[in-house]
């Protein structure tokens, strides 16, 4: 398994390789990208070249779902996609199904090789297959499967040489799905004049919902009270069970998952160094323990392990 | 002329007859919609869709059987659902996605009916926000449309949207490409596979296999409001909704310029 970390400085490619990244990957402002955190400090150009310097292949996220063009700019948008492959980008995260399209539609290879984003989210083997078929040559898988789900969809990838990819377990926030969730921002419900505008799927400890049942079961009152505390604990401090945690890792690890991502471009320099830093340790540690022990063994450690491991400032798992 | 349908949710033709609702149901609505729309733990059996798309069809009525997001536990359901419904095929029949796996398993097997694509493929290719409704690009939609479908199913949000449908041409595409279908009055904010009724707690060795869930939403939905927020959300199931009580779409004579002709009330969400 090989790690893959975004970035946002051309500063942080050479502290980020030092610090165990195998693979980069950036947005820039004129390409549309999910999330926050677009190139500074220099040209695409440029860090592709100080990546390769590194050794490193450069990946782009032109991962938004919003493509909005007009037919003359989605023709410019390809053209500027094969600009950035000559440039030295070397493959494109993408999640839109109009890429594909776009370039089947002018009659164009695709512009390099391309990595369907888990804004995308793809749940099965069949819709792996169906973007199989389109050109991909890896799958993020998104957060929101566990590994013994994925078990098809790994042997899909397997037999059409495709790589796969997951997040790592501890870095990623959102419990809907991932690129689809209309709680993050006010864009269809509104704020009280004055109020904050916090994103309201992330766990929010103190200023919560009230919540009560309605339309409640004949007979099912009680039923009824036990779950609205349970949302009403999941809502604000506990947030829903994480189907990704040190075991579901573990699993990842031992299928044979090929990359590890760690993908929060709006992180500063430091905490990026820092969390590429917890990854390597966490992967050198699975890979230790299953070098030394039997696997239900190494993965037990693993999880005892990961479980008390307070991070990277407090030293190695 | 705008098609009237009705979302059953979880409910059978057995269970509106017993609660009095079917005979007013049959006379009001053209279409009906059954399956499961957000979760594949409320799929319904492959017997079950089965008896319910025969009844309606039976009645002289349309059907669309909607399918929701699936993992490998679902598509192999799914399987099985294709298979009893091939018996029924006929244009009354339609099949509706939420999933491209559902459209690979579709195409695999040669269903041989209508496909839509539903509420949670929408940001595939259109830009949907209070104000607005835009075709993003036209390549986006002619992914859809040169795979045969050419219907798309979205909550109604606002009488008032701008929509880009008079710049089509400059944009690459043509309005009788395709026709809308508007949910109604419940928009769907968003879903989680880690439904926070349903999902049991996963303990730090557990890796699962599924959401193995008691069925939590058919005890009740959850009114959640934050002090905050101008609008009270819903909690039903794994979905997040937000309810519009009054009328959201626009007189009937203007959908069809807005290319919608297929109204769906959503007595659940």
């Amino acid at each position: 398994m090989k790690i893959v970390s975004c970035f946002s400085r051309i500063s942080e490619i050479e502290p980020l390789s030092a610090a165990g990244a195998d693979e980069l990957y950036c947005a820039v402002a004129d390409f549309p990208s999910h999330g926050f955190g677009v190139l500074k400090g220099g040209s695409l150009r440029t860090a592709a070249a100080r990546a390769h310097a590194m050794g490193k292949k450069l990946s782009l996220a032109v991962n938004s779902m919003r493509l909005t063009y007009s037919a003359r700019h989605l023709k410019e948008f390809a053209r500027r996609m094969e600009d950035a492959a000559a440039d030295g980008v070397h493959s494109f995260i993408v999640a839109s199904p109009s890429f594909f399209e776009l370039f089947s539609a002018l009659g164009r290879p695709l512009p390099g090789p391309v990595h369907l984003s888990s804004v995308q989210p793809c749940l099965n083997s069949l819709a792996a297959r169906y973007f199989i078929r389109l050109g991909i040559s890896r799958l993020i898988l998104p957060s929101q499967l566990a590994p013994l789900e994925a078990v098809e969809i790994f042997r899909e990838c397997r037999a059409a040489r495709v790589e796969t990819e997951v997040f790592d377990y501890r870095f990623f926030g959102c419990v809907y799905v991932n690129g689809r969730c209309n709680l993050h921002d006010p864009v269809f419900h509104t704020f009280r004049e004055g109020a904050g505008q916090p994103a309201l799927c992330r766990c929010a400890p103190g200023k919560g919902p009230a919540v009560k049942p309605v339309e409640i079961s004949p007979g099912a009152a009680s039923e009824a009270l036990r779950l609205t505390r349970r949302l009403y604990a999941r809502m604000t401090c506990s947030g829903p069970p994480r189907l990704n945690n040190a075991a579901a890792f573990f699993d990842f690890f031992a299928m044979g998952t090929n990359y590890l991502k760690y993908g929060t471009r709006a992180d500063t320099p430091e905490v990026k160094v820092g969390k590429v830093r917890e990854l390597r340790a966490m992967l050198d540690l699975a890979e230790g323990l299953s070098r030394d022990l039997p696997r239900s063994g190494a993965r037990a450690a693993f999880i005892d392990r990961m479980t008390k491991w307070q991070g990277i400032e407090g030293g190695r798992p | 002329m705008i098609e009237r349908g009705l979302k059953l949710g979880g409910l059978t033709p057995a269970e509106m007859r017993t609660d009095g609702s079917l005979s007013e149901a049959l006379k009001k609505f053209e279409r009906f919609y059954v399956g499961a729309e957000f979760c594949e733990n409320l799929l319904p059996s492959a017997e079950a869709l089965k008896r319910a798309a025969g009844f309606f069809l039976e009645k002289g009525k349309k059907v669309s059987v909607v399918t929701p997001p699936l993992t490998e536990r679902g598509i192999k359901e799914l399987g099985r659902v294709f298979k009893a419904l091939r018996p029924l095929s006929c244009p009354e029949l339609e099949l509706t996605v939420n999933d491209f796996g559902a459209l690979e398993l579709a195409r695999e097997r040669g269903l041989g009916v209508k496909l839509s694509a539903g509420r949670l493929m929408y940001e595939n290719l259109f830009q949907i926000r209070a104000s607005v409704f835009q075709v993003v690009n036209s390549c986006a939609l002619h992914f859809f449309t040169g795979r045969g479908i050419n219907r798309f199913e979205v909550s109604a949000v606002g009488a008032r949207q701008l929509t880009n449908f008079a710049k089509a041409a400059a944009l690459g595409f043509s309005l009788s490409e395709f026709s809308l279908t508007l949910y109604y009055p419940y928009l769907n904010l968003s879903s989680t596979r880690t439904c926070l009724l349903g999902t049991p707690e996963i303990g730090p060795h557990d890796s699962v296999r599924g959401i193995d869930c008691r069925r939590e939403c058919r005890i009740a939905s959850f009114e959640v409001v934050y002090p905050d927020v101008k609008e009270k959300l819903l909690v039903s199931g794994n979905t997040v909704f937000m309810h519009f009580p009054g009328k959201l779409y626009p007189a009937e004579k203007s959908l069809a310029a807005r290319r919608v002709d297929r109204l769906v009330y959503c007595p659940l969400p």
